[in-house]
């Protein structure tokens, strides 16, 4: 079995590029989309309809948002914007009160409508306070300092979140980029690894070694283990990489990230045998883990956040998708801070995914004569 | 030494192998002839203990390698008709993968793997990638790999496929010395009747799954002791010339190649006039008339009717 690794590992360093073309892929998506802002933040106008909103500071609230992007822009060009469906959503803001204009009812909607009545009704609760202590400026800001201060550190917290409800959704671009990007690269990068098992039973190497006093189950097992570690390496340097680079901190959670991908990595392997087993040859077996790459990261939310699909044939079929659990797990413990018990499940998702795929992969494989 | 007893392989209802018997006797050199497709890689793979017969036995030693397939492994180098190497690898690299799956490692390791390049003449190469090797060099590579582990049986399946003639005679060269130096008991596949002429003890002859001739290269020629062979070269081979001889009483056998006609007549039998006769009909040239005893090439053709390597 290690004479098996030391030759695959030294196949690799004489032939990195596929390695480093994935590597690189992955990286370079995550920062055009995730880190640059092309294709991240959903941005969302808003317009000053009573100037009298300037004393309040919901507008300055507002653009420190960072779940989606509200930039101004006159009343009148943003109406002309979303009849021109180039926003689905724009806010007209004034002093007391504002309108949601709408040109597409989406998620989106939902999420505005939260976060400008939530600026709203915090601005009116401060105003509300400071009216009934009948203060002087000076005494008023050092209030509302007190306030802010008490706010983030209460005597209770309260926390609410559930991975699947509206009201919890936390949506980082860099993240979801990051993550769904390097899930989705790696398919590649393990399929590539385990089809040279099957290049290697095509050239009569399998055989040989079967001849061998070296047992079967070592043979797989030995390359198994070379593909989930060629797999492993790949989500790590990337991690590594944005961690190191550009200082994304993974919210303090980065070992507990690299952690969680061991399970999604084994799944990986799995699926990739499982698939040799029903193949004839390297052709067809690129043909279909494009399509089973591609298929599994969108119904998996590796491209757009699982949280604004809508389609329950989606939502269904992405429970039975490796993809969509790893990405629950990677956004629960860096956007939410799930704890492990939390993390249990999706975990264990993983795993038997992958000992059943392992499973049939190779009794197919050995049925077949592979 | 390796023993099968009426092996038959069916691949659905096709036959691969059928009723098999074979014997190899420790230390000789024996070959297994057979145009493509006759049934000689199944063979190979059954003895190999890869390939399970639907019927029969295969006893090494005297032992089931059916049942225990381990005390076989561990003693039979193969040499596959396929390149069977890592070919991003140096050659020293797959010999050193190779040798550790034989548990061969350190002093040992390094010692074999000197002895083998040595043997297969490339001391000098070891360092190189494989896929920039020759094909020559590759198919001694092939070789080498087999060797490692000092096999007491060496089955090799056609290691000369593809390459050129130096390649090959330094690779029969090899073979023979591994026999006559190491007394390695060796199993020599090929569809070419000369390297199995050169290099073997006995010979099996197989067609269509079938054995259909054993026994020394002598006790085979014998087959056709009552025969001799015309060899007639012309300077162009008719349709009519040809269907002249086919028709003809005394014509035991017939082989057409570019310019010449080999015709297997009875020893006793003068074809001398016929065939001028015959030339002369057809209008053609004769460029020569050479008679010769039967080769095992003969042999084969007078068996199945068709030559060895159509």
């Amino acid at each position: 079995m290690r004479g098996i690794l030391i030759a695959r590992w030294k196949q690799l360093l004489r032939n990195p590029w596929t390695f480093l073309c994935f590597t690189g892929l992955s990286i370079g998506f995550a920062l055009i989309l995730g880190l640059t802002g092309a294709g991240n933040t959903i941005r969302v106008p808003i317009a000053i309809v009573d100037e009298e909103v300037h004393e309040a500071p919901i507008i300055s609230q507002l653009k420190q948002e960072t779940t989606l992007q509200f930039y101004e822009m006159k009343e009148q060009d943003l109406l002309q914007f979303i009849e021109d469906g180039k926003a689905e959503v724009g806010v007209l803001l004034s002093k007391d009160s504002y309108k949601l204009v709408v040109g597409v009812e989406s998620t989106t909607v939902t999420i505005a409508e939260n976060i400008v009545r939530q600026t709203y009704v915090n601005y009116f609760q401060q105003q509300s306070i400071i009216d009934r202590a009948h203060m002087s400026a000076e005494e008023e800001k050092s209030l509302l300092q007190e306030l802010e201060e008490n706010l983030n550190e209460p005597i209770f917290t309260i926390q609410a979140s559930n991975f699947r409800t509206d009201e919890a959704v936390i949506y980082n671009p860099t993240y979801q980029f990051l993550f769904g990007f390097s899930l989705f690269f790696v398919i590649y990068t393990i399929g590539h690894s385990t089809t040279a098992m099957l290049t290697e039973k095509k050239q009569g190497i399998w055989d040989r070694i079967i001849l061998s006093p070296v047992s079967k189950w070592k043979m797989y097992v030995g390359n198994l283990i070379y593909s989930f570690f060629e797999g492993y390496l790949q989500v790590v340097i990337i991690f590594s990489f944005f961690f190191v680079v550009f200082d994304i901190d993974y919210n303090g959670m980065l070992w507990k990230a690299l952690l969680l991908l061991i399970p999604y990595v084994f799944a990986m392997v799995a699926l990739t045998i499982l698939l040799i087993s029903v193949i004839k040859n390297i052709q067809q077996f690129n043909v279909l883990i494009t399509i089973v790459a591609v298929s599994m990261a969108m119904i998996g939310g590796a491209y757009w956040p699982i949280e604004i699909v809508e389609s329950k044939i989606l939502l269904t079929l992405a429970k039975f998708n490796p993809v969509a659990y790893a990405m629950e797990a990677l956004k629960g413990v860096v956007n939410y801070g799930y704890s492990w018990d939390q993390l249990y499940y999706p975990i264990s998702i993983l795993l038997l995914m992958g000992v059943v795929m392992i499973s049939i992969g190779i009794h197919l494989m050995e049925r077949r004569h592979i | 030494m390796l023993e099968l007893v009426n092996i038959s392989k069916r691949f659905k209802q096709k036959y691969a192998v059928k009723s098999m018997n074979m014997l190899i006797e420790r230390g000789e050199i024996v070959g297994l002839l057979g145009p493509n497709g006759a049934g000689k890689s199944t063979a190979i793979s059954i003895m190999s203990s890869l390939v399970e017969p639907t019927e029969g036995d295969v006893y090494f030693k005297g032992q089931s390698i059916l049942k225990k397939p381990e005390s076989l492994r561990k003693v039979a180098g193969i040499v596959p008709q396929e390149i069977a190497l890592y070919t991003d690898l140096t050659a020293e690299e797959n010999l050193q993968f190779f040798g550790r799956i034989y548990h061969l490692k350190g002093a040992k390791l390094k010692e074999r793997m000197d002895d083998v390049l040595e043997t297969i003449g490339l001391t000098d190469r070891r360092k190189e990638v494989v896929k920039k090797f020759s094909g020559g060099m590759k198919r001694r590579l092939n070789i080498g790999v087999a060797l490692l582990h000092e096999p007491e049986l060496l089955i090799m399946d056609e290691p000369t496929v593809g390459i050129d003639a130096q390649s090959r005679n330094y690779i029969l060269e090899t073979v023979r010395r591994l026999n006559e130096e190491k007394n390695v008991t060796i199993l020599y596949t090929s569809h070419y009747m000369e390297e199995v002429e050169y290099l073997c003890d006995r010979i099996y002859i197989m067609d269509q799954g079938n054995l259909i001739a054993a026994g020394t290269k002598e006790e085979i020629k014998r087959i056709l002791s009552g025969e001799k062979t015309i060899v007639i070269k012309a300077d162009r081979i008719t349709e009519s010339f040809i269907n002249e001889f086919k028709t003809h009483p005394l014509i035991n056998g017939m082989n057409v190649e570019e310019k010449q006609v080999s015709i297997m007549v009875a020893k006793e039998v003068n074809m001398f006039a016929d065939i001028i006769k015959l030339a002369d009909k057809a209008s053609l040239e004769l460029n020569s008339v050479n008679v010769k005893t039967p080769t095992l090439e003969d042999v084969f053709l007078h068996l199945t009717g068709r030559a060895l390597r159509d």
